[in-house]
């Protein structure tokens, strides 16, 4: 076990750590060292999703990863985007504007207790984000939402209101084409 | 008989708990907000639509951003105050149950990783801590005694850094590497937890006087031998209530084992799982014990924030730490019930008790909540029904119900005897004789969870109800048809559901469903297309009783000069919207909803209310005798559970709403009108209080101007008209009513506490009144309150689900997937749509996963091992529920008066029963026990 | 005549036992003896009706369907009877005479007696016939000429000779019946050469299938990887034991065939691969830290970054969620090919018995680079295989070139 320096662009600021242990999990460095909390534990074992973060890649593509099960050094040098940055916010940090999954998401009571939100609003974020880049069809829209949301776990709201608001923003921001 | 709310000595007065200073405020609450990074609920402008109706919740803004909403979030450098440095603890377990735990040994961690605090059993005995009696004893094992389940904790272990605790606790995970395992010993031992019997015989028709009915008689209690029930009365149709009862019983036992050519008597088992509740938020609390103020400043996750603060200051109040001052955060939490009344509370107060001056947070990781969480209790069932071959109707009914309550007391009680009482369903039975009991194991603890009971029995009784249809050669629809109650039929105790039974009504629309008229061929036709499935429907229908027979919601209104309007209320907000929706009922009197809403309110200081006995157990001559002083109520504070959001909470809500139309804004309003030579505008018309409307946010009546809220609030202020309200209520099956005399008017009301406040320009003398805690509190007169003897009718309220599925069962895996499913819900006048809807998805995925993937083993093997998570336990994804497909239809209120009634139980309910049934439809053989997994369809076809 | 004299003692030594065990029952015997052959594995589609066929098996010649085998007289088998079944079975030989392709075992099942042919026969007749044909097999000219298969049949369909049973226990010969004839192990665990008929001088050295390496069930190879009987048996039975899980084509051979055999059986098989006097195991001592090769020592943070949290970080594993590295038998594999797959294609959810459900493993192809992916095996192979860490990046990368496109 040795501490080791870690830097990495967290919601956009550069962050840099002295005296990160190399086998912390990004959960706890996240929650225990930069205090974000929104990326929540739930299984802490890579099952439910609900820690998720995005990575964006140097080529343009974004990913998800589970911080539950990954380190921290694995984020060394990467660009992470946590729950905590998606609003835009005002200078006293208020969130001045929602992303359109966000919004949606409220708009369309898509979540209960909400513990699982932030890894939802990840992943559909993220399909938002894909499609901007390359459409779906129509008759692949919910196939494809099943394999970006299909893998996180909610116990409260028996997921319908996930997707169909995902469908929803899809379709009204033109990213789904006849076919 | 014990309940699922158990009774309070001593409670909430002044703040004062066994001599300690305690204050809760939430961490959502605006005074946290204002020290905080978010305030977790917004201003009403931002989630409240034009047309009235809620855009959203109120606190959705926060969720979606991932603000620290959560109990867990909160780390001491958050918490104002407190000293940043920010202790972790865990519990250390010994997981055999049938060896003397022998004492730990840490040595092997190392020297850099020991605690820095280790707390055990000799621990709390030195330090006189008095630990919660209702869940005594031993919360540590002490050395030299076997333990009462699997996973008893034997310390906590503390640690004054994050690393050093994280490093310690790989090591200590996934192993009993620290336990030192003495002799093998037996198992221990204790009485059942409860046992009761519900015997009714009715009359020739449900209208005639019972012969023998709990309501009318009583709830038959065996003596506990042996760690058995056993009955040692004889029976006697001529002798005391027990021996009646059990003539009753013992009569038709000889009519069922014997019974006419007529009858079908139908006698088979039903088994259910325990089940790991799951909220996504595992247990936590973080506190920080401040050694020189003795103040014990302490945010946890709970969803009875009041009994947890009541009783923590009880456990430390004796101890040598002088605690002077309990400063309570309950978070902003989930729990599907197993939040509620939880043990785990108490070791995160004695973490932080024990940290030195170190904030300490004890929070489980998901194998942790596993192992310790509260479980669903698991029903061993044997039902007969007797049933008249030629009309098809119900003749009697018998169960037979072990319940296993796991390692310690909690809520088994409760839960056996609803689940008895439920067994029913939506039927009416001319006879029945319901046997129940509760019993330790080495399981993990069982408690409060959503169903509470009723999901094991009834879904049991709707594949019981199916299969006798089979049996009998008819469409399980019309012979639920034949049997449904209706309104004002009795149910198995004897008592009269509340309001319209709207069961036909959803009986006669699943009839004529598509899917369930062509069941039979769409089962040929798909099997044709697709040779490697079954296919089959299936059908069920519940009626779930909400409320725990000893409800006392509290609320308070008031409104400003300037139309700012705020409510308070002791509810608190898991994940169901309530906070949303009490702001939007408080719209049906004041014609827009509160603008601020503050949630698991603590203090109310303006009713002086005192509390004593217990609610469910007093006899009438107790309870005769505590209502002379007039601010004495049946029960404090209820908890928090999303059904009575809906239905008890909001009786609360509008009744102080209510006290402020008419004593605040209707004077203001008629005065208004009024004004003017001969009465003004008014004088032509007669103007009439029930004529009285909001359209578009301005109050008319009899075709007076409409006046804006703010206009009203304004003047009402002026005049010193009743501005503020805080109503207490209590309901046992029914409300106690009470006469108040508001502002010189009298008024006969569903409250038994009530206090005002007039507005600004109130006379000094109306002023100085208002000498509680800013209130005027009123006296109320000639109370009345419902009859101890209802206890017996154990429930009346009741809302109905039913759900029809459709599913396919691989031919070669053998397992269920749910391609579609269609739901009808009766629930009054629904508050937000949204929220009602999303309850019910909500309920059938946690139904779907009752009834095909969650199980676990009880005891050796299973989680209270602590290496239980998700991938063993499936929970159900969206793959599993019919995202896309699902549908539902809420049925329209008889009319806008409907009270609003809770849903969040039964919801899932019907689909589990739906479940078994088509599983049944699909390969021709009945599974009687959940989950119904591949394995179990395997053996079904094979045996 | 040394051949003849083998199938009698089949015959008689091996498929007696079996016999009186379930003597009254030729059905449920020929239940089990179809677990037993894995018939399940090929003639059932993932998520079909059993024996219903349509199961694509990826050959280097093209796909080649799995039949349909339920008693349809008009898609399955329904027609034949035991004399024709048994023809098929052992010799290749469809009803009408033609040749079955040699993805059918028969150069295996060729050495099964006829009442044992019969009893699976007897068993298939009674399950549910599904009306459906499976799909049409499509190969790569000459393959797809079935004529052109009696010339392999002649070549190769007889070949499989029996390891000579003088002198051996009774599991042991049990063991090879079940292992060789029925189990037909040697299919996969033997390499194959350029028209796919297996290297039988090289039988059970281990052979490649669609990218991955069945490894070899030598009792000297599986004991120098850390097998004893004990675990071997339990590995069958359970699909899991402290040696790793089993995955890739071996997970369906757990689920339809091994995890259904009696302990006794799965007693004999490990007694036949390991011996009757098996060698040792071998033990391996975890490598230190600082004797790690410079690349492994890199390939440290690379498991911790993405492997430690789930096989956690001294390789211990976790109970019920994902095999230890520690003593993991595919570390100690001296061909670090599945290793490699593994990482890169990652493992679904497995069901094993009972409550056993391993969670899905990434893969990590996109996620590491050559070289990370070279340290990290280094470190692995190192730490608890006992290889030395001396992978180039030019070694993974010639592996990778071998690995098929991911067709399936």
């Amino acid at each position: 076990m040795a501490n080791r320096p870690l830097q990495l662009t967290l919601n956009g600021k550069a962050v840099d750590s002295a005296d990160i242990p190399d086998d912390l999990p990004m959960i706890d460095y996240l929650h225990e060292y930069e205090n974000l909390t929104g990326s929540r534990l739930g299984c802490g074992q890579g099952i439910c999703h609900a820690c998720v973060v995005i990575v964006d890649n140097p080529d343009g593509t974004s990913e998800e990863v589970r911080t539950c099960i990954t380190g921290a050094h694995y984020f060394a040098g990467k660009k992470v985007r946590t729950i905590e940055g998606h609003a835009s916010r005002d200078e006293q940090g208020k969130v001045t504007e929602l992303n359109p999954i966000q919004q949606r998401f409220v708009d369309e009571f898509a979540f209960q207790c909400s513990y699982c939100a932030p890894g939802f609003v990840n992943a559909a974020t993220l399909l938002v984000e894909k499609l901007q880049r390359k459409p779906v069809v129509n008759s692949q829209l919910e196939q494809v939402i099943e394999d970006s949301l299909g893998h996180h776990i909610c116990r409260c709201t028996g997921y319908v209101r996930y997707f169909s608001a995902t469908r929803n923003v899809l379709t009204d921001l033109g990213l789904v084409r006849e076919g | 008989m014990s309940n699922r709310d158990i009774s309070r000595r001593s409670f909430l007065q002044g703040g004062l708990v066994a001599g300690v200073s305690v204050t809760l405020m939430p961490l959502g609450s605006k005074a946290m907000a204002a020290l905080m990074e978010d305030s977790v609920t917004v201003p009403s402008e931002q989630w409240l639509g034009n047309n009235g109706k809620a855009r959203s919740r109120n606190d959705a803004l926060s969720k979606v951003c991932g603000s620290k909403v959560f109990a867990r979030d909160i780390r001491a450098k958050d918490m104002p105050g407190w000293p940043a440095q920010q202790g972790h603890a865990m519990l250390l377990k010994t997981i055999k149950a049938d060896r003397i735990y022998a004492g730990m040994d840490l040595s092997w961690l190392g020297a850099e990783l020991q605690p820095d605090r280790i707390v055990t059993a000799e621990d709390l005995l030195n330090d006189g801590i008095v630990f919660p009696e209702e869940h005594a004893p031993d919360p540590l094992l002490p050395v030299g005694k076997v333990p009462m389940f699997i996973g008893h904790p034997v310390a906590i272990l503390i640690w004054n850094d994050f690393e050093r605790f994280r490093q310690a606790k790989l090591k200590l995970k996934f192993n009993d590497k620290a336990i030192r395992y003495g002799d093998k010993a037996p198992l221990y031992q204790a009485d059942p937890y409860g046992s009761f019997r519900y015997v009714r015989v009715g009359g020739a028709t449900s209208a005639d006087e019972d012969e023998f009915a709990s309501l009318k008689d009583s709830i038959l209690f065996p003596m506990l031998r042996n760690r058995r029930p056993v009955w040692n009365s004889q029976p006697d149709l001529h002798g005391n209530l027990t021996e009646r009862g059990l003539f009753y019983a013992e009569r038709m036992k000889q009519q069922i084992d014997n019974p006419s050519d007529d009858w079908l008597v139908f006698d088979e088992r039903y088994k259910t799982p325990s089940i790991e509740p799951a909220a996504m938020e595992p247990d936590n609390g973080n506190g920080w014990f401040d050694p020189v103020s003795k103040t014990l400043h302490f945010v946890v996750a709970t969803q009875c924030p009041h009994e947890a603060a009541t009783e923590t200051a009880k456990m430390i109040a004796p101890s040598r730490f002088g605690l002077a001052k309990l400063n309570m955060h309950p978070g902003y939490t989930v729990g599907y019930g197993s939040k509620d009344h939880n043990i785990f509370v108490y070791y995160a107060a004695l973490a932080a008790l024990y940290g030195a001056g170190v904030p300490v947070r004890l929070a489980n990781d998901r194998y942790e909540q596993f192992q310790s969480g509260i479980k669903r209790h698991p029903f061993d069932i044997r039902y007969q029904l007797a049933v008249d071959k030629n009309d098809h109707s119900f003749k009697i009914f018998r169960a037979e119900m072990t319940v296993d309550g796991g390692g310690r007391a909690n809520y088994s009680p409760s839960v056996a005897a609803v689940g008895a009482t439920a067994a029913q369903s939506i039927y009416y039975m001319p006879q029945n004789d319901l046997q129940v009991t509760a019993y330790h194991s080495r399981a993990v603890e069982a408690g409060s969870m959503r169903g509470y009971g009723t999901l094991q029995s009834m879904a049991s009784t709707e594949m019981m109800v199916d299969e006798i249809a089979g049996r009998l050669g008819i469409d399980a629809i019309d012979l639920r048809k034949k049997n449904a109650m209706v309104s004002g039929m009795k149910n198995t105790q004897g008592a009269v559901p509340g309001g319209a039974l709207r069961l036909h009504e959803i009986l006669d629309k699943a009839a004529v469903h598509e899917v369930w008229k062509n069941r039979d061929a769409l089962k040929q036709q798909r099997e044709a297309q697709d040779p490697d499935h079954w296919h089959g429907v299936g059908f069920a229908i519940c009626q779930k009783d909400f409320g725990t027979g000893s409800e006392a919601p509290m609320a308070s209104i008031e409104f400003t000069a300037d139309g700012h309007i705020s409510l308070r209320h002791i509810g608190i907000e898991i994940g169901t919207g309530m906070s949303t929706s009490q702001a939007l009922v408080v719209a049906d009197f004041l014609g827009m909803p509160a603008t601020e809403v503050k949630t698991g309110e603590t203090e109310w200081k303006e009713l002086q209310l005192t509390s004593g006995g217990n609610p469910y157990t007093m006899s009438q001559a107790e309870q005769d005798s505590f209502l002379r002083n007039p601010r004495w109520v049946g029960k404090l504070a209820s908890a928090s559970s999303a059904t009575n959001s809906a239905y008890y909470f909001s009786h609360a809500t509008r009744e102080a709403a209510r006290v402020l139309f008419n004593h605040g804004l209707w004077p203001a309003a008629l005065q208004i009108w009024r004004q003017g030579p001969y009465g003004g505008q008014a004088n032509p018309y007669v103007v009439r209080r029930e004529d009285a409307h909001w359209v578009d946010g301005k109050l008319t009546a009899n075709g007076m101007q409409p006046l804006s809220f703010t206009e009203l609030a304004k003047h009402a202020h002026e005049r010193g008209l009743v501005t503020g309200a805080t109503v207490h209520a209590f309901n046992r099956w029914s409300w106690a009513e009470s006469e108040f005399s508001i502002d010189g008017v009298r008024e006969r009301l569903p409250l038994d506490g009530l206090a005002v406040k007039y507005g600004d320009g109130a006379a000094q003398v109306k002023k100085a009144q208002m000498s509680s805690a800013g209130f005027h509190l009123l006296d109320r007169q000639n109370v009345h309150y419902p009859d101890t003897q209802l206890n017996n009718a154990a429930v009346t309220y009741y809302s109905p689900v039913a759900t029809l599925v459709e599913l396919k069962v691989n031919k070669g895996t053998h397992e269920v997937q749910v391609l579609n499913h269609h739901s009808w819900v009766e629930c009054g006048r629904v508050l937000v749509e949204e929220l009602v809807k999303g309850q019910l998805e909500g309920g059938i995925a946690m139904g779907i996963g009752h009834a095909l993937m969650e199980e676990m083993p009880l005891y050796e093997g299973g989680p209270g091992e602590g290496d239980w998570n998700f991938n063993r336990y499936r929970l159900p994804m969206s793959r599993h529920v019919a995202v896309w497909k699902q549908s539902a239809e809420i049925l329209p209120p008889l009319s806008a008066s409907d009270p609003s009634k809770g849903i969040a139980e039964v919801v899932m309910i019907p689909v589990v029963g739906a479940i078994g049934n088509a599983v049944a439809h699909a390969i021709g053989k009945r599974i009687r026990d959940l989950p119904i997994t591949s394995a179990r369809i395997k053996e079904a076809l094979n045996g | 005549m040394k051949h003849l004299f083998l199938r009698l003692s089949l015959a008689l030594g091996l498929a007696a036992p079996l016999l009186s065990a379930h003597a009254d029952g030729q059905v449920e015997r020929g239940a089990y003896l179809a677990r037993a052959a894995d018939c399940m594995a090929c003639h059932t589609k993932p998520g079909g009706a059993p024996y219903a066929g349509g199961l694509p098996i990826v050959s280097p010649f093209g796909t080649i369907y799995g039949t349909n085998i339920t008693p349809s007289k008009e898609h399955g088998i329904g027609l034949y009877s035991d004399e024709e079944f048994f023809a098929a079975l052992t010799q290749g030989k469809r009803r009408d005479g033609a040749n079955l392709y040699p993805a059918m075992p028969y150069t295996s099942y060729h050495l099964m007696p006829r009442q044992d042919s019969d009893a699976i026969h007897a068993y298939l007749k009674t399950i549910e016939p599904v009306e459906r044909d499976a799909p049409q097999t499509s190969l790569s000219f000459p393959f797809n000429i079935r004529l052109g298969l009696i010339g392999w049949n002649m070549i190769y369909a007889e070949d499989l000779q029996l390891q000579s049973a003088e002198g051996k226990s009774a599991p042991w010969k049990r063991g090879q019946y079940m292992v060789d004839v029925l189990g037909h192990c040697g299919e996969c665990h033997t390499p194959r050469g350029e028209t796919g008929a297996m290297e039988l001088d090289k039988r059970m050295a281990g052979g490649v299938l669609n990218g991955y390496l069945a490894p070899s069930l030598l009792s000297d190879d599986l004991a120098a990887r850390g097998w004893n009987h004990q675990d071997l048996a339990s590995f069958l039975k359970h699909g899991m034991s402290a040696q790793g899980t089993m995955f890739n084509e071996m997970y369906p051979v757990f689920h339809n065939s091994t995890q259904h055999l009696t302990d006794a059986d799965l007693a004999a098989m490990a007694t036949f691969l390991l011996g009757d006097q098996p060698p040792e195991a071998k033990a391996l001592d975890e490598v230190a830290f600082d004797k790690l090769s410079p690349s492994a020592q890199k390939g440290r943070q690379q498991y911790l970054n993405v492997c430690a949290g789930c096989h956690a970080a001294q390789g211990e594993g976790k109970p019920h969620i994902a095999v230890a590295m520690r003593g993991n038998t595919t570390l100690r594999l001296d061909d670090p090919r599945n290793l490699l797959r593994v990482i890169e294609d990652g493992i679904a959810e497995q069901q094993f018995t009972g409550f056993e459900r391993m969670q899905p493993m990434p893969g990590f192809a996109d996620k590491l680079s050559d070289q990370q992916l070279t340290d990290l095996l280094n470190y692995l192979r190192q730490s608890w295989g006992g290889k030395p860490g001396d992978l180039a990046v030019s070694d993974i990368q010639a592996l990778q070139a071998q690995a098929p496109s991911a067709e399936h």
